[in-house]
């Protein structure tokens, strides 16, 4: 059965569970989103201490970079490992252990950033250092991942045993490429924490390679965003040509698409220091070079989505170069929320390039432009991507279906115009100088007033977003009470061509690996060597403590 | 299986060529990275070709694009004391019992046995940031900070002596870190403490004099000190009489207080004392 209806009811509330842990700390990130830009304008300006501001900031942060992303992939992950491979979860105790883990994980980090000794930012740039229990915390929730990732990849070796030269379903490839990228990229902010800040943060040392540490993170996060991206583009490939009304252009695209993130997310991060004195010029021209190619699997996805799209529309009595576009029926939820990210994954993809380029970035490098960047591209176009799964799959979690697609829309619609209207203002205050990571602004400098307008602008954006998560919240908890029940339909997109027999390289991930560590190898072995070989000044650590009784 | 079908045999052209493909980019990464554009950039800027590339990558220090600035003109700090992991192991294994015997000697007379003052100007050092008092004896002891009486006891202490005394007056009972607490001030006060005032370049004084708020190591306790010696202290960074703050930080904002400010900011500071 193509929805696998038997297989959904066996992972319903291990789903449900981390749906609505990631989507509650959404809806608490969001409010404190708000307050932040509230405060960062002139209409709120002197309105809470620095002190309140950078916990708001650490919250914000933790919520929507970690908690939603995380427990948002874990909950796909096992839903697609069912209904895309139509059998039912290995070890899902070890799934619920895992959960288990991670919230306890949260709460540790909860009490610490709320007790003010966790003011750190969601970053992990030492010598500041939190609590220790700040860090362990998410080292919970990061060790509940990997049992994910395990997870995945044994839902996949079991079917692939009992399915022997067949394709894997490329949702579930997807996934997998996913889970592989991630136990690769949490190998570098692993080190991190367990050699260098948590001990620091426990008192057992005094002093800390901060170059070290900083380059272990850059490993960490420019991949982590991929992580967060890969489920918007589970839904590209496998769910919008179906929404669409059409078919997958080309699996082989999706398969390469997936792939291409796996091998150039992770040897690329250096490209967040390019401003950094610890590396040679040429070891982060290597990495800013291998950073051009992640716009390759974009690209790719632009074009097989766009066609796919084509043909849906065509199918629909589109004639013309463009008139398909017209007949897509825009209403549909997931159709809507795929042309809205494609809109703000252009932006935000031209100004990625920007950021990516030395001399380019070297103008915008600690400017408010980076944190409009991240807004746009994650806040925007992959968080969206999240709304429209939540509104595809959680009819077949609940069993009841939408009883009106109108607010779906109205949400969508005013997130896409939220995050526009806040980000492009942020955009160009960061062109001017803004800087970022400052708790205030003293609006009466001449200069700085001038930047008054829009920040107020970009606020106005701010309480849009607010708006939508609130009633996207409102949606998914009406559905749970809606009175119409659910109408089957397939789920998962099919191929124009649908593979019969794919290379095993296209099937797997051994190739890969092999790559990965090549190139990781190239790219961060000398960098990383090199503490070790001429070991750098150690700064002193400095510790976050409460700043208020 | 028919060959045409057999995994193996279609799997073999893709692992050829995306090793090839990954292997170019990264061959090409080197060669640009490392060799050509290094070569080049150190031509215009009369760096030898192999520096350029020990640079490039990182073993030696500098952009092969540009000469190495060469400005070798010593600094003059305004403080001796730096904070080295050694000068931290000092602090760290001082012994205030051997701290007390020099207290009682030596220092009881104006900041009393346990650190409480006996005179406004005298500061109280009980339950004082150890690394506070330490820096500021070694600054009396190193001429970067002077004061008739000071100076010479500074002299005859050596450092672990110091670091003695200071870890003595530390382990004294901790002050209340948040005078918010304990007093009535009036709002403008408290408007300058917690979020200073940007037009005039002053920081918020909690940004530095809070416990844990981010300031340097050497940063006192504040709160439930003297409130004529703090007067005393912001008119002498003001007038620039004293200057072992590092990077002037003190000398430009007390230099921007108004007299007002200061008489409002001492008490403040001073409340709660018992």
């Amino acid at each position: 059965m193509a929805t696998g209806g038997c297989a959904v009811r066996n992972v319903r509330l291990l789903c449900l569970a981390h749906f609505w842990v990631a989507f509650g700390a959404f809806l608490v990130a969001s409010v404190l989103g708000a307050w932040q830009m509230w405060v960062r304008s002139p209409l709120g300006a002197h309105t809470g201490t620095p002190g309140q501001y950078f916990m708001s900031v650490t919250a914000h942060g933790v919520a929507m970079a970690y908690v939603l992303t995380t427990f948002f992939i874990m909950g796909f992950g096992y839903f697609v490992a069912v209904t895309a491979l139509n059998r039912p979860l290995p070890g899902q105790w070890l799934a619920w252990a895992g959960f288990g883990a991670s919230i306890i994980g949260v709460l540790m980090v909860l009490v610490t950033v709320l007790g003010g000794n966790a003011s750190v930012l969601f970053t992990f740039y030492p010598p500041l250092t939190a609590s220790p229990w700040f860090y362990i915390g998410l080292v919970l929730v990061v060790a509940a991942s990997w049992v994910w990732c395990v997870l995945m990849i044994i839902a996949m070796t079991t079917w692939k045993r009992a399915n022997p030269g067949q394709p894997v379903p490329l949702a579930m490839f997807a996934t997998v490429a996913n889970a592989v990228m991630w136990l690769w990229t949490t190998v570098g902010v692993a080190i991190e924490l367990l050699f260098q800040v948590i001990p620091a943060a426990f008192g057992l040392v005094q002093t800390i390679d901060v170059g070290l540490a900083r380059t272990l993170f850059s490993w960490t996060l420019h991949a982590i965003v991929y992580f967060w991206l890969i489920p918007a583009y589970i839904a590209f490939y496998t769910m919008a040509p179906r929404a669409a009304g059409g078919r997958l252009y080309s699996d082989t695209m999706g398969r390469l698409t997936f792939i291409l993130f796996l091998i150039y997310s992770l040897p690329v991060g250096m490209h967040h220091l390019l401003m950094d004195p610890e590396h040679g010029n040429g070891t982060k021209f290597i990495q800013v070079l291998l950073t051009a190619f992640v716009s390759v699997p974009t690209l790719l996805t632009i074009f097989t989505i766009t066609a796919s799209f084509e043909i849906a529309g065509r199918l629909r009595g589109g004639r013309g170069l463009f008139g398909w576009i017209a007949t897509l029926p825009w209403d549909r939820p997931m159709v809507l929320a795929t042309g809205l990210a494609f809109l703000m994954l252009g932006l935000g993809g031209f100004g990625g390039l920007i950021n990516m380029g030395y001399g380019m970035n070297a103008m915008i490098h600690n400017t408010s432009w980076v944190t409009a960047h991240f807004h746009l591209i994650f806040g925007g176009s992959v968080v969206i991507m999240y709304f429209a799964i939540a509104y595809e799959i959680w009819p077949r979690l609940t069993g009841r279906e939408h009883a009106s697609l109108v607010p779906l829309r109205v949400q969508l619609w005013l997130w896409f115009i939220g995050m526009m209207v806040m980000t492009l203002p942020w955009h160009w205050l960061g062109l001017q100088g803004q800087w970022r990571r400052v708790a205030n602004f003293n609006y009466a400098d001449p200069i700085i007033a001038a930047w008054g307008p829009l920040v107020i602008v970009s606020l106005g954006g701010g309480l849009t977003l607010l708006v939508s998560a609130v009633l996207f919240v409102r949606n998914l908890w009406a559905l749970h009470r809606s009175a119409v029940p659910l109408r089957s339909q397939r789920l998962y997109a099919l191929a124009v061509h649908p593979p019969r027999h794919v290379p095993a390289a296209l099937n797997g991930f051994a190739l890969w690996n092999v790559l990965v560590l090549v190139l990781m190898l190239a790219a961060y072995g000398y960098p990383i060597a090199q503490f070790v070989i001429y070991p750098s000044p150690a700064a002193m650590v400095h510790r976050v403590e409460p700043a208020m009784r | 299986m028919t060959e045409k079908s057999d995994p193996a045999v279609l799997d073999q052209p893709w692992r050829v060529w995306a090793s090839v493909a990954v292997l170019s980019i990264v061959a090409a990464g080197i060669v640009l990275g490392i060799l050509i554009i290094p070569i080049v950039q150190g031509q215009s800027a009369s760096i030898d070709p192999f520096t350029a590339i020990c640079r490039a990558i990182g073993i030696l220090p500098g952009s092969p694009a540009r000469p190495q600035i060469t400005d070798r003109t010593p600094p003059t700090p305004v403080s001796q004391v730096v904070w080295t992991p050694e000068v931290l192991q000092i602090l760290a294994e001082a012994h205030p019992e051997r701290g007390k015997a020099k207290v009682q000697e030596v220092c009881i007379s104006c900041h009393g046995e346990n650190g409480v003052s006996v005179a406004p100007e005298f500061p109280h050092l009980a339950g004082q940031s150890g690394a506070a008092i330490y820096k500021q004896l070694n600054d009396y002891r190193t001429g970067s900070r002077t004061n008739e009486t000071m100076t010479s006891i500074a002299k005859s202490l050596d450092e672990s002596l110091t670091a003695d005394v200071a870890a003595y007056f530390a382990a004294q009972p901790k002050r209340d870190p948040n005078p918010l607490a304990l007093a009535e001030a009036p709002a403008a006060i408290i408007r300058l403490v917690e979020l200073g005032d940007p037009s005039r370049r002053i920081p918020p004084c909690a940004a530095c004099h809070r416990p844990g708020s981010g300031g340097p190591i050497e940063t006192p306790i504040l709160s439930e000190q003297q409130e004529k010696y703090l007067v005393a202290q912001l008119k002498m960074y003001a007038s620039g009489e004293r200057r072992n703050d590092v990077y002037g930080r003190m000398r430009a904002i007390a230099s921007q207080l108004s007299e007002s400010e200061i008489e409002g900011l001492a008490p403040y500071y001073r409340a709660g004392f018992k």
